[in-house]
């Protein structure tokens, strides 16, 4: 039992590896059966109408790309298909990069003509400053997109002037830019309706908001991604990605299993010894 | 020793795989293919440090630091600091006049950098002050209104669905928030009624804490899927 106890620790790592890798390379699929939250978030932009305006927020950075890519790429897949025209902003420095890339690919899925029915507007510092100068006066906040023509001369932004203009607001975040910035400077303050995607860390922080009504619904993480693929049936590498996840957690239930056993049986016979 | 024998085999590993799947076809000679190469390989070196730490791990790990922050700074610099002041002032665009308001803030941000020298640093007090009361201002009605008040709220709804699994929540949630609450109030001694009730509070603190846990265990479960993901299909074109 000692020696099970003092297993070495790349042991533990080869095993998560192959229990990731496997399922990966064999395709296993496993049935995904959306949440509550998932399906609200789903439900908020099923009420929305063809030609509403959708403000996105991009606040994450490439560390956490592998959940919040798919999450992204669902979502405004969903938006896109349903006609839905999409304003993005990013307020974190990291973001501009990776939204671009989702935002291009996305549009040319759909065929979309910029400035019509997407803009992005890019990075702007000021975290939750830049919310309320958001709520004041869009076109201060970001007088130019990201490519620099100035956010009066693109169809979609011209007529834009508060955050009470869009129908929807939704805010990809990796850091705590959904509890701290968008819900007592942006949704509390101006009475949009406000969805959330975010890492499965971040997600259990975030459920009082669900029961106050403050968020309209939640993605958390690779599961949240997933469960949205499904709703909008189209499968992604969120659902591919969800067979290893089961997989590794699986592995990863049975060492602390086997780790508590082990521990209680040496503390036994310790025990047994020492009397 | 033989760790640094284990170390050079995997890079010559690595370059052989690479030739390999170059002259296959697999990875086209181009910037594109370089750029999976490299990520490949730092992403290969960062997950070295698993064996143990070593030179291959510290050389990606700083590249990545300096990358993200001239990346950082690029994006501050770029549209914001030059194409929103600077560029305010020295080309404001026909028919239009410099915008000198842009000053007070600007010179407010510059006293902060005076922290940095001995001299002038008292100076920085300025701006602090003035960014304290202001975030202050911001942010104590707010935080009252989002976190107290709108929280309070869903807490103390009444029963009403007893019998049904709503009503089964909200009992959950209210014997929750005593417990918890009671927990730490640190007035009393924890014995007695306080001591059984408060011992409920550790119980939803621990469960609460496992839960949390749990999805921190299924985050970094899922970058892991995301970069083998990224190992075996963008650069091994194995999926």
């Amino acid at each position: 039992m000692h020696k099970l106890l003092a297993i070495d620790r790349r042991i533990i790592f080869a095993l998560v590896f192959i229990s990731v890798a496997g399922p990966l390379l064999a395709g296993i699929s496993l049935p995904i059966t959306p949440t509550d939250e998932v399906k609200a978030a789903y439900d908020q932009f099923e009420k929305l109408d063809a030609g509403d305006i959708v403000l996105v927020s991009f606040s994450y950075g490439a560390s956490t790309q592998p959940e919040m890519l798919p999450m992204s790429r669902a979502i405004l897949h969903h938006a896109f298909r349903r006609d839905l025209k999409v304003v993005a902003i990013c307020l974190w420095p990291e973001a501009p990069g990776l939204a671009q890339q989702v935002l291009e690919e996305m549009a040319a899925e759909f065929d979309l003509e910029y400035g019509v029915d997407y803009a992005f507007m890019g990075y702007k510092p000021g975290n939750f400053s830049v919310i309320l100068n958001m709520g004041q006066d869009f076109h201060s906040a970001f007088p130019q997109d990201q490519w620099g023509a100035a956010t009066g001369d693109l169809d979609l932004t011209r007529s834009l002037r508060s955050l009470r203009d869009f129908a929807l607001v939704l805010d990809l975040a990796a850091g705590d830019s959904i509890e701290f910035w968008w819900i007592p400077y942006g949704q509390e303050k101006y009475g949009f309706t406000f969805v959330a995607g975010c890492t499965a860390v971040m997600a259990p922080d975030l459920y009082p908001f669900l029961d106050s009504g403050q968020l309209g619904g939640l993605l958390g993480g690779l599961a949240g991604a997933a469960e949205y693929e499904t709703l909008i049936d189209r499968r992604g590498s969120a659902s591919t990605g969800m067979s290893a996840q089961s997989m590794a957690h699986l592995v990863i239930t049975l060492f602390v299993i086997i780790g508590n056993i082990a521990y209680f049986a040496a503390r036994r016979t310790s025990s047994e010894q020492r009397s | 020793m033989r760790d640094t024998y284990v170390f050079l085999g995997l890079i010559l590993l690595f370059a052989a795989v690479n030739i390999g799947l170059v002259a296959s076809g697999i990875l086209v000679a181009d910037w594109t293919g370089l750029g999976i190469i490299v990520a490949a390989g730092m992403t290969l070196a960062l997950y070295s440090f698993l064996y143990k730490d070593n030179p291959i791990f510290k050389f990606a790990e700083h590249v990545f630091v300096g990358v993200a922050a001239a990346y950082v700074f690029g994006q501050n610099w770029y549209p914001t600091l030059y194409g929103e002041i600077i560029a305010e002032w020295t080309d404001p665009g026909e028919g239009e006049t410099p915008n000198w308001w842009l000053l007070a803030p600007t010179v407010l941000g510059l006293l902060m950098l005076t922290r940095f020298s001995l001299r002038f640093g008292w100076l920085s007090r300025y701006a602090f002050a003035f960014f304290v009361g202001l975030a202050a201002g911001w942010t104590i009605p707010r935080y009252i209104s989002s976190f107290i008040l709108a929280q309070i709220e869903p807490t103390l709804q009444p029963l009403t669905g007893s019998g049904s699994l709503e009503g089964l929540n909200l009992l959950i949630v209210l014997v929750g928030v005593i417990g918890v609450l009671v927990y730490f109030f640190f007035s009393v001694e924890h014995t007695g009624a306080a001591g059984h009730v408060s011992k409920v509070g550790i119980w939803f603190l621990m469960i609460s804490f496992g839960a949390s846990f749990g999805y921190t265990i299924m985050a970094r479960v899922s970058l892991l899927i995301g970069r083998v993901t990224f190992l075996l299909d963008d650069w091994l074109h194995l999926m």
